[in-house]
């Protein structure tokens, strides 16, 4: 119950059944990922549920990537996979205390989790892309760091991943004329 | 055309793509530079102590600390200090903002290099904190210099820079901006790309403008670019106008992805705010945040003209 399933091939479910052409109705229920979800799942659902392309003023331009990306083999070696996972902070020193929550796209498989704003979105796109747990870091007089399952709603979802694709940059460039 | 760079650090990695093109650039213009921090602010009046700006540590500021700071700079910076020769370190108490203004102005600086966050960010984190470093906006806001604000690896720099983007909102600062980019385009060789965005979300409010109305705005943008700016820049051809329409930030970097643009030149406030008002524009601060290249940002005459 109020769950919305993202399938291998972009399409959302929603209690068992193929979700037409109301998507935003699906926003604020919990995401689960099929088996076999990549990210190019997310850039299928966009292209199934154009409205949605209408969240983030980057997702245009990352369509167009998507679409000018080959149809497989999109991966890279350094790492085995991509998790979606949601950090909380309490900061209590220095200044005023307080607590931030944001979400984090990242690379996990070899050892911690990596980076992927260096990479191109051809060579990630048929990663395998996972939902993580939840960090809790508390920075007190030490630092501890907890880690929770937890649940992602479809909105924080799309807008987390596109959030995080909006700062890939173009190392690519500067690399070749160095 | 950099005689004096200063180089405001916090001395931690942070700083360390900053201080890659701050070094760069002396090695290249031969210039004085001076690698300034800023030790933090005294916990009251003339106290003598001061509030770490790194630690937030109570600290008793005397000569021996400062001299601590400055060997722990040293010991920091050794690798780049050893090539660089001659290289000024100077510190100072106070709020960083204001003591990095106040070195630009005590040296004469023709440039200010920066980082843009005093620690390093989770690209999700960023969201919910100030985007860009405050003591950046606040330099930015006042500098009388160009403000190069480095956020992100650099490996070219100004050794190779091929290509210098000018986003303008045509107003006066922007003018600053583009004399800016012109003459170190024509200094180093590059190709400038005179930008504009057409913010259409702004323009028509709700109602529904056509497709040719959107393009005889373009048209319009670029007519007043090869006035304003096309026209002042002699006989140097090796030049690009292109306008596009959208979210302005979005717009520029897409468009310095595109064209492969080392550095982004651009004026720091939205068009109907003085300078002596202005906050970090958001088209600024969402460019510096994402862009792979350095931003420079320009809000003055003085050290341009």
């Amino acid at each position: 119950m109020n769950t919305v399933a993202l399938k291998r091939n972009g399409t959302l479910f929603c209690d068992g059944k193929p979700v037409a052409d109301e998507p935003l109705m699906c926003l604020g229920m919990q995401v689960a990922l099929e088996e076999g979800v990549r990210l190019r799942s997310v850039f299928q659902m966009i292209e199934k549920y154009p409205l949605l392309a209408r969240l983030n003023p980057f997702l245009p331009t990352y369509m167009e990537q998507y679409r000018k990306a080959p149809a497989e083999g999109c991966t890279c070696d350094d790492f085995d996979g991509i998790v979606f996972s949601k950090t909380v902070e309490m900061i209590g020193y220095p200044g005023e205390p307080r607590l931030e929550i944001y979400s984090s796209l990242k690379g996990e498989g070899h050892d911690s989790p990596s980076e992927i704003r260096n990479y191109e979105l051809e060579h990630l796109l048929d990663m395998p892309l996972q939902l993580g747990k939840l960090r809790h870091i508390v920075f007190g007089d030490r630092v501890e760091e907890f880690a929770f399952g937890t649940a992602f709603n479809l909105f924080e979802f799309i807008d987390g991943i596109v959030w995080e694709l909006s700062f890939h940059g173009t190392l690519r460039a500067c690399a070749l004329r160095r | 055309m950099f005689e004096k760079i200063i180089f405001a650090t916090t001395g931690t990695p942070t700083c360390d793509h900053a201080a890659h093109v701050a070094f760069d650039l002396k090695k290249k213009y031969n210039s004085e530079l001076t690698l300034f921090h800023s030790m933090g602010m005294p916990s009251r009046g003339f106290s003598p102590f001061i509030k770490d700006s790194r630690t937030g540590e109570n600290e008793y500021m005397d000569n021996d600390y400062a001299d601590w700071i400055k060997e722990e700079l040293k010991t920091y910076y050794a690798k780049q200090l050893a090539e660089a020769g001659t290289v000024a370190i100077e510190t100072s108490a106070g709020e960083s903002h204001r003591e990095i203004l106040r070195a630009a102005r005590k040296y004469d600086a023709d440039l200010i290099v920066m980082g843009a966050h005093s620690r390093e960010e989770e690209a999700g984190a960023t969201r919910y904190r100030s985007v860009v470093g405050s003591t950046m906006q606040r330099v930015a806001k006042g500098a009388k210099c160009p403000v190069l604000i480095v956020s992100r690896p650099c490996t070219t720099c100004l050794w190779y820079f091929s290509n210098i983007i000018f986003g303008t909102d045509f107003s006066k600062a922007s003018y600053s901006a583009f004399l800016f980019a012109y003459q170190l385009a024509k200094e180093i060789g590059a190709k400038l790309h005179l930008f504009h965005a057409l913010d259409i979300s702004s323009i028509h409010s709700g109602k529904t403008i056509s497709q040719d109305e959107i393009e005889a705005m373009i048209a319009e943008a670029r007519q007043r670019i090869e006035k304003t700016y096309v026209s002042q820049m002699d006989d140097y051809d090796n030049y690009e106008v292109e306008v596009w329409e959208g979210v302005p930030y979005v717009e520029i970097l897409k468009f310095a992805r595109e064209r492969n643009g080392d550095l982004i030149v651009m004026s720091h406030h939205t068009r109907e705010v003085d300078p002596e008002d202005a906050v970090l524009g958001s088209t600024v601060e969402q460019v510096v945040l994402r862009a792979a290249c350095p931003v420079a940002s320009v809000n003055r005459p003085d050290k341009v003209s």
